[in-house]
């Protein structure tokens, strides 16, 4: 005979605002088989923790309904409640009384109240026919892999290595570091970016735990957290980077010129090319999209000038694996193209250039030594106009998020106009200006006080070029008038955006992402550095526009959290997934179409009793199951069952309705 | 359409040539003209083989059986015949290499009255869409049309169809022929039969029918091919073709045009997924 116990929370005013609780309290005591009803105001507290406890052991209960908050908020509370007292925790049920009736039915308390006894009716019906299950344990792989080498890459790649554990960098371009490595000074310090970045990038290079794997992708993930299968594509680089000592002979001699993307293409690099000197790893790749030797045949002046040999035309793509634990997403940002604003030119007038080829420019190591010159005549502007916002904020043309980093970085930009042209002047239109940070507000005051830019508060409506000066005509609303001001320079502060391929990768992973292609993160306050797939974490900018600070902070963060998954030897597991009954299978192999985790193979089992024959069924990996229950719903001859969800627990919540 | 000699010739060589254990086909009945599924070990029975538009059972189903499923079978399929063993291949029913297919390019068969039966007057598959060898000229996929019956059935009021097929359901003796005669009711143990099940109860009443062929329809919705196996073996002459013809009109105006059996490797409109799918039902 089972015994029930009920045990309701008041969550404050949050339920008993709305629902009577003592009157449902009195409704769950006419169940039959409820020994024992009490309320309580914060069931989660420790003295509320120890009331169930404490019924459980008097009453003898079978089975405990706690009616509270979601099971996603407290359900593990009331569990280790549950074990405490010395009962199996999969014996507990929630009644969701306060997501599911007070806060969605404020306006009808009769009825919140009627739908709380219903709830805990149906919870009371399917705990009776719960089971007592077991965690299941699985080993790890104790071995991390990183996508992705900018800052947040690495950082996460260097604090996991730090506590021994072995990771895998993976790195799409031929070289770590990532958009940091395009900055020149970073606010709001000014500190010098690649002075701060490359000791990292080389620390990432010569350390012992991890494995760093330039120029290439990940193409395909299977597994389930702590035993993660990742196959790695190896882009053919043509240089056999074991030999090649990076002398830079080849890229000397490399007739071939294309546009430098490292630079924004403001300048040229060859085809066969490391993308800056300070790369790691400092070797070169060829581009086999310009080099003439792999696309016509002709040339082959690199191999000729390498000493060691180390060029190879037939060099292929090479797909390795390697087994893994955990995975860290770090993939950055892409830079929204501002094509759409017609009406300022862009596209038309050279002299209108992005902030990331504005930063390439005043970098000391540049394409133009570090002084912002003229893209149409090479000429030291006087007069720059910085418009913020550029598809930030903007519904109609481009997104409608803040870009987070743009006010700070265009602040940082008029400073280091004023220091390398000390007589010219910065003009800044912008929407709001958004410094929230640590001496993030200072540094703006510093750009307005000490370099004296104009600020001005308004969107700019139109460029239009007079003689070869730009005049960007916009509104200033804090005196309500339309300016204009004579622009040598615009720089426009384009949109952070989520890489193209985020989406792609994120199928490829089993991760979910938003609207914009950012990377989802399990929960946004509470678990901000998880997916909600179980080891695979995010770093940085893949999850929203961030700023180096918080990408540091949350590469870190995720590196914890790679430390805390490999603490043990092996990992504890929910126990509610499917089990497949042989019996029953009829070997359609549906189940296998569509479960979304790979976690169905095929099994081969003897026909009958002693026979020879075999027939083939489907078979749950335990290890892999997260218990989403397609299976069950797709299997035709019912022979998978959900521990948790059974059939028996439903159909008892159905009937007590 | 009288392709006897020509599938007792192919059976003669398959026999001859080690190629096959059993053959099924048809035979002529020995009290009136229709015919029976027939079975043949012996390739001496072979001239009793026919083949005309008297032969209309789906033979397909006798892959089911645990003595035919791993032996090495050639059988005779028309058109619909054909899309029911694509999916028994498609779910792992059936091993490819096991079976040598003899398609017939289907002019229709007639019912009981003489008349060509209905479901191959709406017939969108006449040819085989799997086979080793095909008997007779191809003529083509048709354009989908729905059921008769079913657009009849729309234009009566709700009620009054609710009446109806309660009378059907009152009707039906739970010998569970339908099931056995369909080639794709081949679960190890029905759900309806299991003894641990809670969902469904065994009753012989018209609620333990209707939950028993409503399940079955929706486990065929989307699979069901229209060969109407089910309805030639139901004693009660119950019209089960409109429970899966209704199935089949929504899922064709609301999973892209989706035909049950048509492609290799189709499992069927519920179990596929793709990004292309439409959502718009999707809150």
């Amino acid at each position: 005979m089972a015994r029930v116990g009920v045990f309701v929370c008041f969550c404050g005013a949050n339920i008993a605002g709305v629902i009577d609780v003592p009157a449902v309290v009195q409704e769950a005591k006419k169940i039959k088989e409820v020994k024992i009803s009490i309320e309580y105001k914060y069931l989660c507290s420790d003295p509320g923790q120890q009331i169930i406890r404490e019924a459980i052991v008097q009453n003898r209960l079978t089975s405990v309904v706690v009616a509270a908050c979601s099971p996603r908020m407290h359900e593990k509370t009331f569990r280790k409640a549950l074990l405490d007292a010395g009962m199996n925790p999969y014996l507990l049920e929630i009644a969701n009384i306060r997501e599911h009736s007070s806060w969605v039915h404020q306006k009808d308390k009769k009825a919140a109240t009627e739908k709380a006894s219903d709830l805990i009716r149906m919870a009371v019906a399917k705990s009776i026919a719960n089971e007592q299950l077991h965690e299941i344990s699985v080993p790890v792989t104790k071995r991390a892999l990183v996508i992705g080498g900018g800052i947040a890459g690495i950082q996460a790649a260097l604090d996991i290595a730090d506590a021994r554990i072995p990771v895998t960098l993976v790195e799409k371009s031929p070289s770590i570091g990532g958009r940091m490595a395009q900055l020149d000074e970073t606010f709001p310090t000014l500190d010098c970016s690649q002075c701060i970045l490359t000791p990292k990038m080389v620390d990432v290079a010569s350390h012992p735990y991890i494995e760093l794997i330039p120029y290439s992708e990940v193409i395909e993930l299977q597994g389930y957290v702590g035993n993660y299968k990742a196959k790695i594509k190896k882009k053919a680089s043509y240089v056999d980077f074991s030999s090649c000592t990076g002398c830079g002979a080849c890229t000397q001699k490399c007739p071939v010129k294309v546009p430098n993307e490292f630079n924004m293409n403001i300048d040229k690099r060859k085809a066969i090319y490391t993308p800056f000197p300070q790369a790691v790893p400092n070797k070169p790749v060829i581009d086999a999209e310009h080099c003439t030797m792999l696309l016509k045949g002709k040339c082959g002046i690199c191999a000729k000038v390498c000493e060691k040999g180390s060029i190879n035309f037939k060099m292929v793509d090479e797909v390795i694996e390697r087994e893994i634990g955990a995975v860290v997403i770090a993939t950055g940002y892409d830079l929204w193209d501002p094509k759409p604003y017609e009406e300022y030119g862009v596209g038309r007038y050279k002299d209108i250039i992005t902030s990331l080829e504005f930063e390439r420019m005043v970098s000391a190591s540049g394409p133009t030594n570090g002084v912002p010159v003229r893209p149409s005549d090479g000429k030291v502007p006087k007069n720059v106009v910085f418009i913020k916002c550029i598809g930030s904020r903007d519904e109609a043309k481009g997104i409608e998020y803040c870009s987070k980093i743009c006010c700070m970085y265009t602040a940082k930009h008029a400073i280091l106009l004023h220091h390398k042209v000390p007589d010219s002047h910065a003009y800044i239109f912008y929407m709001d200006i958004r410094a929230a940070g640590k001496g993030y507000e200072e540094f703006v005051k510093r750009a307005q006080v000490e370099t004296a830019a104009t600020y001005l508060r308004g969107r700019v409506s139109k460029i239009y070029k007079k003689g070869d000066k730009l005049m960007v005509r916009g509104e200033d609303a804090q005196i309500g008038q339309v300016v204009e001001v004579e622009a040598d320079l615009v720089v426009l502060a384009t949109a952070v955006i989520a890489p193209k391929d985020n989406p792609a990768l994120a199928r490829l992973l089993g991760v979910s992402y938003d609207k914009y292609g950012y990377i989802s993160e399990a929960h946004p306050k509470l678990r901000p550095v998880e997916t909600a797939k179980a080891g695979i974490f995010l770093a940085g900018c893949t999850q929203a526009p961030k700023d180096i600070p918080d990408t540091v902070a949350q590469a870190s963060a995720c590196a914890a959290k790679v430390c805390g998954l490999f603490a043990g030897d092996t990992m504890k597991k929910d126990p509610m997934i499917s089990t497949i009954n042989n019996e029953f299978c009829s070997g359609c192999l549906n189940c296998i179409k569509v479960c979304p985790y790979q976690a169905i193979v095929t099994e081969e089992i003897p026909l009958g009793h002693g026979s020879k024959e075999i027939r083939t069924v489907a078979k749950i990996n335990e290890g892999v199951c997260q218990g989403c229950g397609s299976c069950v719903a797709i299997c035709r001859s019912m022979a998978i069952s959900l521990a948790g969800f059974t059939d028996p627990q439903i159909i008892n919540e159905i009937v007590a309705i | 359409m009288d392709y006897s000699k020509k599938i007792q010739e192919i059976a003669s060589k398959l026999f001859a040539d080690n190629k096959i254990n059993y053959f099924v086909g048809y035979k002529q009945n020995s009290f009136d003209d229709s015919q029976v599924p027939f079975l043949i070990t012996d390739p001496a029975e072979i001239p009793k083989l026919v083949f005309t538009d008297r032969s209309v059972f789906n033979l397909a189903n006798y892959l089911k059986p645990d003595h035919t499923k791993r032996k090495r079978v050639g059988l005779v399929v028309k058109g619909c015949d054909s899309r029911a063993l694509n999916l028994m291949l498609t779910e792992s029913q059936v091993k490819r290499e096991n079976i040598y297919i003899i398609g017939i390019c289907c002019e229709g068969v007639l019912n009981e009255k003489g008349e060509k039966a209905q479901n191959c007057v709406e017939c969108v598959m006449p040819d085989p869409v799997v086979y080793d060898e095909m008997i007779g000229s191809p003529t083509g996929k048709r354009e989908y049309t729905i059921n008769a019956d079913i657009r009849e059935l729309a234009t009566k009021a709700l009620e009054e169809r609710a009446d109806y097929f309660e009378s059907i359901f009152e009707n039906c003796i739970r010998c569970n022929a339908c099931r056995h005669s369909c080639p794709l009711c081949y679960c190890a143990k029905c759900c309806i039969d299991q003894e641990t099940s809670t969902l469904y109860h065994g009753a012989n009443t018209s609620s333990g029918a209707m939950h028993a062929l409503m399940t079955w329809s929706l486990h065929l919705a989307g699979r069901c091919v229209d060969c109407r196996n089910c309805e030639k073996a139901c004693p009660s002459h119950l019209p089960l073709h409109l429970l899966h013809k209704q199935n089949e009109s929504v899922i064709y105006e609301n999973f892209q045009q989706h035909l049950a059996g048509m492609e290799k490797d189709d499992r069927g409109a519920f179990y596929k997924y793709s990004l292309s799918d439409p959502d718009d039902f999707i809150l």
